[in-house]
């Protein structure tokens, strides 16, 4: 009879989460908004967290007492909030080495309504951010997505995801959150001139401006970001998933030619080259062609990294080999890559030819967000293997 | 020119005084997260025994390296790029940022790619409860931040001891004890996120028995419209007035605000 009592009053506290929650981050520049989706599996609660419509999954949700949490799982971080009738109260809590970081977060039952794009937006735009008198370039480009106004920011090493936008007259404002990744751009058209302020985690925030692309280069093209040795075969062996020694001169590769695709479980740009990457494993593997993934995790300890890995291979469904290579930074992957020079970008794609040697670095990969530029990337990657594969 | 901010609340708390004592929701809830990580966190920095760069390697045992009791085999070090474990059988690496338990130990590689630093941590030294003057909120300020003339940089030690390259950021102008006191604000990476913070590391006369002696930091707020809140009730202390270990950041030559600043982190001592 207790026993009853005690769980209609837990009902009653907590009404079920599933469905979709309009969230929001409260920055020291304003509100960044995503969408938060809880639904029932049969292991229990899962969120996922959703950007213009995109989602992805983020982790187990408990429900204790009164509230709610989130457990970012692959970010140490978590969302707690106190469940109060459709409205979750709480934050947004990431623990660094500094101590935890928090951000207010709220949310309400439901979806983003769709904004419509205005004409004066769309398209690409050059955008240039000043740090304490630093110049940094970056690329928009606004697009009416399924989700309405969506939005992708092009650095020299590749895109930042999907973006969620808002229009109201004037201004926008563009958001990007994945659990780990606190992201947002808020601009006023001031005639041709777009002038905002670009906000990533609780208040770092880079004043920018942004005119209409010309066509002319804004960016540094990407294969003038890093450079090989191309009269040395290209050289790597590290492990397989199975703990194997690999090398470059094993016999799956030998005569054929290779994409090395140099990657991170973490790194969220590389999950939209890997089954671009895929796709051309299925279509050019029977010509004589391979890719081979070199894998730079968050711990370098193989055991734990090998899980990672595992995983992304089984998300993606991935059947040319991954290597367990090293720390995901570029600065501690470079030393591992000695045939590059200016290694900077994950992911970065190498072509090689039949003699193994290196035709082509391409640092970054822009995403789907990217609309064009991405649709050129892969047709680009796809002219290069066929020419290889006619070599 | 920064102008003291809340002139109608400060009306009000005059007016009411308990409720200078109560912290606003968002800063009591920071604080509670950052005590319960202080006492609880395996990586506190109340746990901390040993922060020293690896350098060209480190012998965990030896008296001029942290000198951690039954490591006198261990050795770390950086092997292309990677922060290695060895001398206690298989070499095995250590993650960046993450912690590794060897022992009653926990070994955190982290600093920057070019200036590798290991923080060690001994979860079963004591720890204490951080304490905070009374909410005040006359000690607010919002205004705007004076660019430097040329863009600088230079190496300085973060909260957390690790040597980084900071920008210069200008300076904000504060009206405290009668006195307009201009402080320098540096614009400080986090090597593990990416992120920066404009931060002020600052000294006033708490500094002599109430407060860190080295002084204190305090992170600007952005507002919009060029303007930025400087809340002393956030001033937190260096890493190293919780331990020894680590490294103490130098006071920034002129961030000396005259009179008591009693506002943000006291100092607990021994």
């Amino acid at each position: 009879m207790l026993a009853t009592t005690v769980a209609l009053a837990l009902v009653a506290i907590v009404p079920d989460p599933s469905g979709s929650w309009r969230g929001v981050l409260d920055l020291a520049g304003g509100p960044l908004r995503f969408e938060v989706a809880i639904a029932r599996e049969a292991g229990g609660l899962r969120a996922e967290l959703c950007n213009a419509g995109e989602c992805a999954p983020a982790g187990p949700v408990r429900l204790i007492g009164d509230s709610l949490v989130i457990d970012l799982t692959d970010y140490a971080a978590t969302i707690a909030a106190r469940v109060s009738g459709d409205s979750l109260v709480g934050a947004y809590s990431n623990v660094g080495n500094r101590g935890p970081r928090l951000i207010p977060f709220r949310a309400a039952r439901g979806r983003w309504k769709a904004t419509a794009l205005p004409a004066a937006f769309a398209g690409q735009w050059d955008a240039t951010l000043v740090t304490d008198g630093r110049a940094s370039p970056r690329i928009f480009v606004f697009s009416e997505g399924r989700r309405g106004a969506e939005g992708a920011v092009i650095s020299n090493t590749g895109d930042y995801g999907r973006f969620h936008g808002m229009v109201a007259g004037d201004s926008v404002a563009f958001s990007h959150f994945d659990g780990s990744f606190v992201y947002m751009f808020t601009a006023r058209l001031d005639g041709d001139t777009l002038r905002g302020t670009f906000h990533a985690g609780l208040r770092t925030q880079t004043p920018f401006t942004a005119v209409r692309s010309t066509g002319r280069a804004h960016l540094k093209a990407p294969t003038e970001m890093t450079t090989a040795d191309t009269i040395e075969p290209f050289r790597f062996a590290f492990p397989d998933l199975d703990g194997r020694l690999v090398a470059h001169d094993d016999p799956q590769f030998r005569g054929r030619v290779v994409v090395v695709d140099v990657f991170g479980t973490w790194c969220s740009t590389c999950h939209y080259a890997a089954p671009i990457l895929e796709s051309f494993q299925r279509e050019y593997g029977p010509r004589g062609f391979t890719v081979v993934g070199l894998a730079y995790e968050v711990t370098g300890d193989t055991a734990v990294d090998g899980v990672l890995v595992r995983r992304y291979r089984e998300k993606f469904g991935l059947t040319f080999p991954l290597l367990l290579a090293g720390m995901g930074t570029a600065e501690l992957a470079a030393p591992t890559l000695p045939q590059l020079n200016g290694f900077t970008a994950f992911p970065t794609t190498i072509f090689l030819g039949r003699d193994g040697r290196v035709r082509r670095v391409h640092a970054g990969f822009y995403g789907p967000a990217t609309g064009a530029m991405h649709r050129q990337q892969v047709a680009e990657f796809r002219a290069v293997i066929e020419s290889l594969l006619r070599e | 020119m920064v102008s003291r901010a809340l002139v109608l609340c400060l009306a009000a708390v005059a007016a009411a005084p308990v409720a200078r004592a109560q912290a606003p929701a968002p800063l009591a809830a920071e604080r509670a997260a950052f005590a319960d990580w202080l006492a609880t966190a395996p990586t506190s920095p109340f746990a901390a025994v040993a922060q020293q760069p690896i350098g060209s390697g480190l012998a965990l045992g030896a008296a001029a390296g942290p000198g951690l009791e039954g490591l006198e085999k261990a050795r770390v070090s950086v092997e292309a790029g990677r922060v290695v474990l060895d001398g206690l059988g298989t070499p095995r690496p250590l993650p960046r940022f993450r912690p590794t338990r060897l022992g009653r130990y926990l070994l955190v590689p982290g600093g920057t790619a070019a200036t590798p630093v290991l923080t060690v941590f001994d979860s079963s030294r004591a720890r204490k409860a951080p304490r905070w003057y009374p909410h005040d909120p006359a000690l607010e300020f919002v205004g705007a931040l004076t660019p430097p003339v040329q863009a600088s940089s230079r190496r300085l030690l973060t909260p957390d001891g690790i040597e980084v390259e900071a920008t210069d950021a200008g300076t904000v102008l504060v009206p405290f004890a009668g006195v307009a006191t201009r402080l320098r604000v540096m614009r400080i990476p986090d090597p593990a996120t990416g992120e920066s913070e404009l931060e002020v590391f600052f000294r006033d006369s708490t500094n002599a028995g109430e407060t860190y002696p080295a002084g204190r930091f305090v992170a600007l707020v952005p507002e919009g419209g060029g303007k930025y809140r400087l809340d002393f009730n956030r001033s937190r202390n260096p890493f190293c007035a919780y331990s020894s270990a680590y490294a103490c950041p130098l006071p920034w030559q002129g961030n000396v605000l005259p009179g008591h600043v009693r506002a943000g982190e006291q100092y607990v001592k021994d």
